[in-house]
């Protein structure tokens, strides 16, 4: 406690490098905790979306990856392949699906169609989905178009959604916000989409099995038993997703961690200085009787407090960015891709704090060890 | 108790060897004791190893019933809390804190509680004349009154011994005296003040003298 009236006296003493010093370790922070919020950010968009589901499997055309729109190249006949396999495997219901995505550089042009058989509806891709206006089943032919892509492309119930030259649906429906991909998604029947890539196949089977189910070995089997076909479990994509997000973290980690040595190397220079403008100061501790560890405990608090409220207000800043970043990938892909979690926040806390630790190491041995009489014939 | 035994202080430059002090020997009674000496005479140095800021390089020094000169940085960091009291010729003070907070410094070090503190810096102020001064930084205080802090703050844990190098050396004379008074008005019975002096008045209030040439005890004066 008293220790700390000391070090205050003394930051506030020099308020000016202080105040600079403060905001250089609170920046690097804060460009820690943005930089890493991306990763948490889409680790929680993720497991929202697959967490919704309950163990499901995905079959596609093999070389198709698991994170873009499956092309029409399942024929017909598989859907019945893979009912036959169905009691023995746990697999309790087969939505097949055609997916048509029509892209263009910026969302308001981007539009990603799935087209669902007759009994399924958006809930089959994300439960808690809802009908803010109109039906949520576009059944037999209209359209139900995900809150975002409602609101860019100002889809209201009734006007035409043109799906190609020959084909224009109502809207039918338009969905809350969900927070979640279904966001930008348009429903439609799949015989409407079927009609118009001209084609019978499908593009996607998605598996609802039995919540027993071991999800990778019914995969392991559906691909052996079906040759031509990736079966891809919520699990395994998971894991896959996961593998990469770590990797994202190390690299965006890596570079705030020149940030971060930045704001170190001014914590030091800042408490450097400081601790050889004070040699008389603690020359006179030390003759009234103050130990060493005394002044090695005053000058690290005094890095410690820098760092600690420096990383206070960087992970406060942080939080802010975050926020801000997610306004606008709410708008552009209808998602929160940034998060501070709290266990990002109490690492970048943690960062923050090491970096006072070892940038006061040296400053505060050095201060520690100047014999009492030099300490005492400098002013 | 405060006494020296054979105390030599020896710094090499180089090649060459100083001999700052030489073979000093005093038993310091009670009250009192000056030490003068031409510039670069040893003064200095001796009060360094008396108050074991420094370690000699042969002899020894016993302060409160302690040999002090083997003893860590520490160990005498400690001995010096409890025994030994400081005002040097200026920048006496920590100019971060005020002059309460200067004066309960070795109390705070001594882990004296804060309520038990500030009452006793405020008392030892007021026998300094700065009672109202409490709230001041050393750089809102004149010299006199610096020194006069000092003075208080090398009072508070009641030491056997006051060193004092020079407490009067940047004060004009009505300062400087008034500072002399209280430093000789609190060495008054068991405890010892030594004072480093080069101002021979300052020295006559002294009950004894001791002259150093060269780093050489070369005569005590005795004034009874
Ligand atoms: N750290 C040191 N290294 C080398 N020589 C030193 C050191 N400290 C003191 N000396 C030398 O020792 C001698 C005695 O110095 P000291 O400071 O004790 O003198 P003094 O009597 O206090 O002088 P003054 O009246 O000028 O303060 C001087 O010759 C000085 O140069
Ligand atoms: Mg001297």
């Amino acid at each position: 406690m008293e220790l700390l009236v000391l070090v205050w006296r003394n930051l506030t003493a020099r308020l000016t490098r202080s105040l600079f010093t403060w905001l250089g370790i609170a920046v690097a922070t804060a460009s820690m905790v943005l930089f890493l919020s991306f990763g948490e950010g889409l680790r929680q968009a993720l497991a929202a979306e697959m967490g919704n589901m309950g163990p499901q499997i995905r079959v596609v055309a093999q070389g198709t990856d698991a994170f873009s729109p499956p092309l029409p190249e399942l024929p017909p006949e598989m859907l019945g392949q893979i009912e036959a396999l169905a009691p023995a495997l746990g697999i309790q219901r087969i939505i097949p699906a055609v997916v048509m995505f029509r892209g263009g550089f910026d969302p308001a042009t981007s539009f990603l169609f799935y087209g669902l058989p007759e009994g399924a509806d958006p809930r089959d891709f994300y439960p808690p989905a809802k009908a803010a206006a109109g039906r949520i089943d576009p059944h037999p032919d209209g359209a139900v178009v995900g809150a975002k892509k409602a609101e860019l492309n100002h889809l209201t119930l009734g006007k035409p959604l043109r799906l190609s030259r020959e084909v224009t649906v109502p809207v039918v429906g338009v969905l809350e916000p969900a927070g979640s991909m279904v966001d930008s998604f348009i429903f439609v029947p799949m015989k409407t989409l079927q009609e118009v890539l001209g084609t019978k196949n499908y593009g996607v089977f998605l598996l609802q099995l039995d919540p027993t189910a071991d999800v990778e070995e019914v995969a392991r089997k559906l691909e052996a038993a079906i040759p031509g076909i990736d079966a891809q479990s919520t699990t395994e994509a998971l894991k896959f997703a996961e593998r990469a997000l770590r990797i994202g973290d190390l690299i965006r980690f890596g570079i705030s961690l020149v940030a971060l040595v930045v704001g170190g190397l001014l914590v030091a220079n800042t408490v450097m200085m400081s601790v050889y403008e004070r040699t008389r100061e603690f020359g006179v501790m030390r003759a009234i009787g103050a130990r060493r560890r005394f002044i090695f405990g005053l000058v690290l608090s005094e890095a410690l407090f820098l760092a600690l409220a420096g990383g206070v207000a960087g992970v406060i800043a942080g939080v802010a960015g975050s926020a801000l970043i997610n306004t606008y990938t709410q708008q552009a892909v209808g998602l929160a891709l940034s998060a501070v979690t709290p266990r990002l926040a109490l690492f970048s806390m943690g960062v923050a704090l090491v970096l006072g630790l070892v940038a006061g190491l040296l400053p505060a041995r050095n201060a520690s060890r100047i014999p009492v009489t030099e300490a005492l014939g400098r002013i | 108790m405060l006494r020296a035994e054979g105390l030599t202080k020896r710094y090499r430059q180089g090649e060459v060897e100083i001999t700052a002090l030489d073979d000093f020997s005093y038993d310091f009674p009670p009250g009192v004791t000056a030490v003068v000496g031409p510039s670069g005479s040893g003064k200095t140095t001796l009060l360094n190893l008396l108050a074991g800021f420094d370690r000699p390089t042969a002899g020894t020094v016993e302060l409160a019933g302690m040999r002090i000169d083997d003893l860590g940085e520490d160990e005498r960091a400690s001995v010096r809390l409890k025994n030994a009291g400081f005002v040097f010729q200026s920048w006496n003070l920590l100019p971060t804190l005020t002059a309460l907070e200067n004066v309960a410094f070795p109390l705070l070090l001594a882990g004296v509680a804060r309520a038990e503190r500030n009452r006793r810096a405020r008392e030892l102020l007021e026998r300094v004349g700065l009672a109202g001064r409490a709230d001041h930084r050393p750089n809102q205080l004149s010299g006199g009154e610096q020194q006069r802090v000092a003075i208080a703050r090398a009072l508070a844990l009641e030491p056997a011994v006051l060193f004092a190098d020079e407490p009067t050396g940047n004060l004009d004379s009505a300062a400087g005296a008034k500072v002399l008074d209280l430093l000789l008005e609190h060495a008054a019975g068991e405890r010892r003040l030594v004072l480093v002096t080069h101002d021979l008045q300052v020295a006559a209030r002294a009950a004894r003298v001791l002259h150093l040439r060269d780093g050489r005890l070369v005569q005590v004066e005795d004034r009874g």
